[in-house]
């Protein structure tokens, strides 16, 4: 089993529910994203380039086979589960950064702080918690934590908490246009597979050999 | 103990015990008091690591090249030479543990090392040499460990000779070490093909270029120091002179030399790279190519070497432009997005993503695709402190153990 996702950009409307989503049932703290949705060249989400068109493309963790920053962990914090998502142990990581130097894709986040710190300079509400409420542990290391401790790296883990019980990660399950997908890689006739067969499905900086397991497929070609 | 001497251990050692407590502060607020945001990872602590590492390593390369290729005329610096070398290597590690978010975890690379990071063969050389050069300098001092420091001597028959024999036995290896230092905090970087602005081959040797050229400016503003730039010596700085220019020249050449090929064929990404270099940050570039080729330059004038102030100017602007160079790792690598894509419809356009910063400032963005990273006051005081740990050491070992050649008459 190489779990992947596939995301059709065709179907995606730039909402940013998955972005939302994500950030609340992961208990990101303030400025903390692991989605992004952006509408490429241009300088303004759900605003048009001057020229070309308009798509958007929800960028996180790639999950990448080859993955530059499980290569530089020092303390080998960050591993590959069984199922090919890359994760990181909360307990283990030293908070070097290296990893965040290291990834291409910009989807690593650093605890500079307290998490409830950082709640009350961006003055949220008090006692407003959000998020998976309890600790998880993926074979036997922690992956999840709601309130995570200051000066480790975090990002996006395909909602290992969820994915562990059989539910499908928090964006998959959230997107309006039903435009994610996840599935197994290995098995050829898989609805992921298929769709990556049928579609010429692209990744993201290929030329960095990083080999990603999220796939995207191109939206049409629409006049503007 | 002279009166200068006991104020500049007083000064350097104060300055450390700020830097210890501004440390301390940091360990309990967060890198949050560091001007560092996720987009802008590395900052002033790894710039600092580079610039230590090189201050550490040309020391030893002439140590050891007294040794192994007898340049006999070094030797009276040999001892001082060693000891720069472990004060450097020893900040170079100080410096990095403020930057590390979880630093009382830093036993897990011992009970997990990973064994492909880059990050952990550097915790291993900088360690293997620390030890040779502090065993360097023991081996040398050894002859002299007599009266109130004899109890620091090992038996042996003849330490004149046991010294003479052990410091060329050495020599080799603490010369692999030197240079493994540089090469491989250079693949900490270069290795990294996220980052056009590092993923280069030329790193390495530029490495390891900068490093004999300011490695040796410490050893000769020391010898300066310590001995006066009298008649003595003069033939022991002239050589040195000789080193450092050469040295710089060899590191402004591997320097230009990978500008040159990146910004010929010019594609979307250096072409990023050279508008941070060259726009953003013309006046540092100006300064890190001009200062330490001025530098290197007058000191290879007779009558600059045989003035301490002109000497010391002409080591500081070298020093200080090497200090530029490191700090300029950062911007072009970190403000030059590694996601970059040419969206569908808009070919010959390079777009990038932004990244959240991971941080609450009223008026900062929440999302960055570049930020002008300048160093919080905590991280300026605490590079400063590791900076003056240096100093009171290599003042501490010269006041209390046999480092200066004794005066003959």
């Amino acid at each position: 089993m190489k779990m992947g996702m596939v995301i059709d950009l065709e179907k995606c409307i730039g909402c940013r529910s998955c972005m939302v989503a994500c950030k609340q049932h992961n208990a990101q703290p303030p400025g903390t994203w692991w989605n992004r949705v952006f509408t490429p060249g241009s300088h303004r989400h759900l605003t048009p380039p001057a020229k070309g068109v308009e798509y958007f493309l929800p960028v996180h963790c790639q999950h990448c086979e080859n993955a530059p920053c499980e290569k530089v962990c020092p303390v080998g914090a960050t591993f590959h589960a069984g199922d090919g998502a890359v994760l990181i142990d909360f307990d283990r990581c030293i908070g070097c950064r290296y990893c965040m130097a290291a990834c291409p894709y910009g989807v690593r986040q650093f605890n500079w702080q307290e998490p409830e710190r950082t709640h009350e300079r961006s003055e949220y509400q008090e006692k407003y918690h959000y998020g998976y409420p309890r600790e998880h542990h993926h074979d036997g290391r922690l992956v999840y934590t709601p309130l995570r401790p200051k000066g480790v790296v975090e990002k996006c883990t395909f909602c290992a908490q969820y994915r562990d019980k059989g539910e499908l990660p928090a964006c998959v399950r959230a997107c309006p246009g039903k435009a994610r997908f996840v599935g197994d890689l290995d098995d050829p006739d898989s609805e992921v597979s298929t769709m990556i067969k049928a579609r010429d499905a692209f990744t993201l900086l290929p030329e960095k050999g990083t080999k990603p397991t999220v796939f995207y497929l191109p939206p049409k070609a629409r006049e503007v | 103990m002279s009166g200068k001497m006991k104020c500049s251990l007083w000064g350097s050692g104060a300055l450390f015990l700020v830097a210890l407590a501004a440390w301390l502060y940091q360990l309990r607020q967060g890198l949050i008091l560091t001007n560092m945001v996720n987009s802008f990872s590395w900052g002033l602590y790894i710039s600092g690591l580079a610039f230590f590492v090189g201050n550490a390593a040309g020391g030893l390369v002439l140590t050891s090249s007294i040794y192994l290729f007898g340049v006999k005329q070094l030797k009276p610096l040999a001892k001082l030479g060693a000891l720069t070398a472990f004060a450097n290597v020893t900040a170079a590690m100080l410096i990095v543990l403020p930057d590390i978010g979880k630093p009382f975890r830093l036993y897990n690379l011992l009970l997990h090392p990973n064994l492909m990071s880059p990050l952990v063969w550097d915790v291993i050389v900088l360690n293997l040499y620390a030890l040779a050069s502090a065993i360097y300098l023991y081996i040398l001092m050894l002859p002299e460990l007599t009266g109130r420091l004899g109890w620091l001597a090992v038996k042996v028959e003849n330490a004149h000779d046991f010294s003479e024999k052990w410091a060329k036995r050495i020599a080799p290896v603490a010369l692999l070490f030197a240079i493994g230092i540089h090469v491989v905090t250079a693949w900490i970087f270069s290795t990294q093909g996220g980052r056009d602005w590092w993923f280069s081959p030329a790193m390495a040797p530029d490495f390891v270029s900068v490093a004999i050229a300011v490695g040796a400016t410490v050893v000769l503003l020391a010898g300066a120091l310590a001995y006066g730039t009298g008649k003595k010596y003069e033939e022991a700085y002239r050589t040195l002179g000789l080193i450092i220019f050469i040295a710089t020249c060899v590191h402004l050449f591997l320097m230009m030399n990978d500008l040159v090929i990146h910004a010929w064929y010019g594609n979307g990404e250096t072409h990023r790279i050279m508008e941070i270099a060259w726009g953003d940050f013309a006046g540092f570039h100006v300064f890190e190519v001009a200062a330490p080729l001025l530098g290197a330059g007058l000191l290879m004038l007779p009558v600059v070497r045989r003035s301490m102030p002109l000497l010391a100017l002409s080591s500081g602007l070298l020093i200080a432009g090497v200090f530029v160079h490191r700090f300029l790792i950062m911007p072009a690598a970190y403000n030059n997005i590694p996601m970059t894509i040419t969206p569908f419809g808009l070919p010959n356009t390079h777009w990038s993503l932004p990244i959240a910063s991971g941080r609450f400032f009223p008026g900062l963005d929440t999302f960055l695709d570049q930020y002008n990273y300048s160093p919080s006051l905590v991280e300026v005081v605490i590079l400063l402190g590791i900076m003056a740990y240096a100093v009171f050491l290599i003042l501490l070992a010269v006041a209390k153990l046999p480092i200066l050649a004794k005066e003959k008459a």
